[in-house]
């Protein structure tokens, strides 16, 4: 049986960056950590370890990138976790859990059909609910203005901040040639 | 996509610069061996539910890999839901699981109900479990027909029909549609039910335990139809976790866990009844197991229609068409026909929620297909494919 405050601190050991506590009955969620896209895998084979499974991989398109959230749950203590990587930049991309949840390959391949967020190491990284001869970029929201900032979307409860200074860049980030 | 050509007979490709058939079949059949055969199994094969299509490498009748292929049903939900209200998005939900309607219906009210802290009044909560539990039988018996025909048996579904079209003559009086149901509402249910209802309900279910014994005594205890499946498809805790597959597969491979029981929403945790598990994680197993979930959910009705408490069946100040959701996250679960169905809902506090996320049960239990088929003959494969009870408008959303 793994209690929850020890999760709590694997994810803060594995340098999580923020971690919160939720409120299951409201949020539906036990615990949430945004993590370094370099600790999932990690993570992931120890949950799979602990008896839990891979619910869905859920993206959220934001101003500051796309938050890809991977819901699990436990089939014998039921308690529903998130586990977050922020994926920036042209080309986003986090790595694939398909080696260790086979579940996730075509979780991952519907998140790359429509947001455009590349899975490394996904064993067939084919399209799989767009056509095949889709031509052109994901459809996403196309105006700026109708990005949210994953700060303000409200869901992080009370965030327990690992990282203040990687915080602080998400919150107000440094612009070039400021 | 230039020089497209028709896969030849033997699937085997002449040139390997060439391309053959379409994006999905040259891909597949490029890891193909020399002396098999790749096929297409649909998308309108009849055995395959709707529009799913399975590519498979034969030799000779047997399965040696299989890779299906999705989105023709696709009609985008999630990116609708972002430009819909809350209140305009109801009826989508009826459209994801033809079958099991209800069960989205509450997954998505549901979930505004819990990121928005609304109460439901107790007889709605009791009209909610009804009518849940009355389109889970449908939903069921319609499965138990299509799954026995898929296996060569034309009869049954005939059956399955009759106590079908009882159930939606039920359903019809609170929800005035018989396929794409849209009966609840942020705060309640949209109609109370009348004594016809009460009656017909009442009627219905030792009319459909007597009939139950009939299914066995004509299908399940029939030696071809148990030939055909026992031993066929095992689905072993182990590849459940993998796939994160859920619901009678689930409880079939010996896990006795339901959203009702294991997560309670509602009012489930008052009503006493029992999660079927087992007895086997084999075809046979899945139908067994099926079978059994029809009378518990009997069960459940029988106890809430006996103990319905009077009261509104929505709260007074109900959220309007203009209603707009608080900002915040969350995932709200429930137990569908086939599995957990998940909305994951993120609001920022607009008139439409930002982002929704549909966890269709049969998305996850589907994926298992390709590593359940391998090996098995064509024939087992379709008895595999039909013991997923797959819906494909909702593993497609």
């Amino acid at each position: 049986m793994t209690s929850i405050d020890s999760l709590e601190g694997r994810f803060k050991e594995a340098g999580a960056l923020v971690v919160c506590r939720h409120d299951f009955k409201r949020e539906g969620l036990v615990l949430s950590a945004l993590i370094p896209a370099n600790a999932l895998t990690e993570l992931a084979e120890g949950l799979k370890g602990d008896g839990y499974t891979l619910l869905d991989v859920s993206i959220l398109h934001a101003k500051e990138g796309f938050l890809v959230t991977y819901h699990f749950d436990s089939f014998k203590e039921p308690g529903r976790l998130a586990l977050r990587v922020l994926a920036q930049g042209d080309q986003p991309a986090v790595p694939s859990l398909a080696p260790i949840f086979d579940g996730a390959e075509w979780h991952e391949r519907e998140g790359r059909d429509f947001y455009g967020v590349a899975f490394l190491g996904n064993p067939n990284p084919m399209p799989l609910i767009l056509p095949e001869d889709f031509q052109g970029d994901p459809p996403l929201r196309k105006a700026p203005a109708a990005l949210a900032s994953i700060t303000a979307l409200g869901l992080f409860g009370k965030p327990q901040i690992l990282d203040a200074a990687w915080w602080e860049n998400l919150t107000n980030p440094v612009k070039d040639g400021d | 996509m230039s020089g497209f050509n028709f896969i030849n007979p033997f699937g085997v490709r002449e040139d390997p610069g060439s391309f053959v058939g379409d994006r999905y079949t040259d891909n597949f059949s490029r890891k193909a061996r020399r002396d098999t055969i790749v096929l297409n199994l649909g998308p309108q094969h009849p055995s395959t539910h709707g529009v799913l299509r399975i590519l498979v490498e034969m030799e000779g009748e047997y399965i040696l890999r299989a890779e299906p292929v999705l989105g023709y049903l696709h009609r985008m939900h999630e990116k609708m839901a972002e430009v819909k209200t809350p209140w305009q998005f109801i009826p989508n939900m009826g459209r994801v699981d033809y079958l099991h309607p209800i069960s989205w219906n509450w997954a998505y009210v549901g979930a505004v109900e819990r990121l928005a802290g609304i109460e439901v009044p107790e007889r709605a909560e009791y009209l909610r479990i009804i009518s849940c539990e009355l389109n889970r039988i449908a939903s069921h018996l319609m499965w138990w027909g299509a799954f026995v025909m898929d296996l060569g048996g034309v009869t049954p579904i005939l059956y399955a029909f009759e106590e079908r079209e009882k159930i939606n003559d039920i359903l019809q009086i609170v929800t005035g549609s018989r396929l794409t149901l849209s009966y609840f509402r942020f705060g309640g249910v949209s109609t109370d039910i009348d004594d016809r209802f009460e009656r017909l309900t009442r009627e219905f279910i030792p009319y459909l335990r007597e009939r139950l014994k009939m299914y066995k005594a004509l299908v399940t205890d029939n030696i071809i139809f148990r030939r055909r499946l026992e031993g066929i498809g095992p689905m072993d805790l182990d590849l459940c976790q993998r796939y994160g597959a859920t619901g009678p597969i689930l409880r079939a491979a010996g896990l006795a866990y339901d959203t009702r029981r294991d997560i309670p929403y509602g009012l489930y945790d008052r009503f006493e009844f029992d999660i079927p598990c087992g007895p086997s994680n084999d075809s046979y197993g899945r139908y067994l197991l099926r079978l059994a979930e029809v009378g518990t959910s009997l069960d459940i009705i029988e106890q809430a229609i006996e103990s319905i408490p009077d009261g509104p069946i929505k709260i007074a100040k109900a959220p309007k068409a203009n209603y707009k959701l608080p900002a915040g996250e969350t995932f709200f679960a429930v137990e569908g026909g086939r599995g957990q169905v998940g909305v994951h809902l993120v609001s920022d506090g607009g008139q439409c929620p930002y982002r929704i996320k549909l966890r269709a049960p049969g998305y996850s239990n589907l994926s298992l297909f390709a590593e359940a088929a391998k090996g098995t003959l064509l024939a087992d494969a379709i008895a595999i494919l039909g013991s997923l009870d797959l819906v494909i408008p909702e593993v497609d959303r």
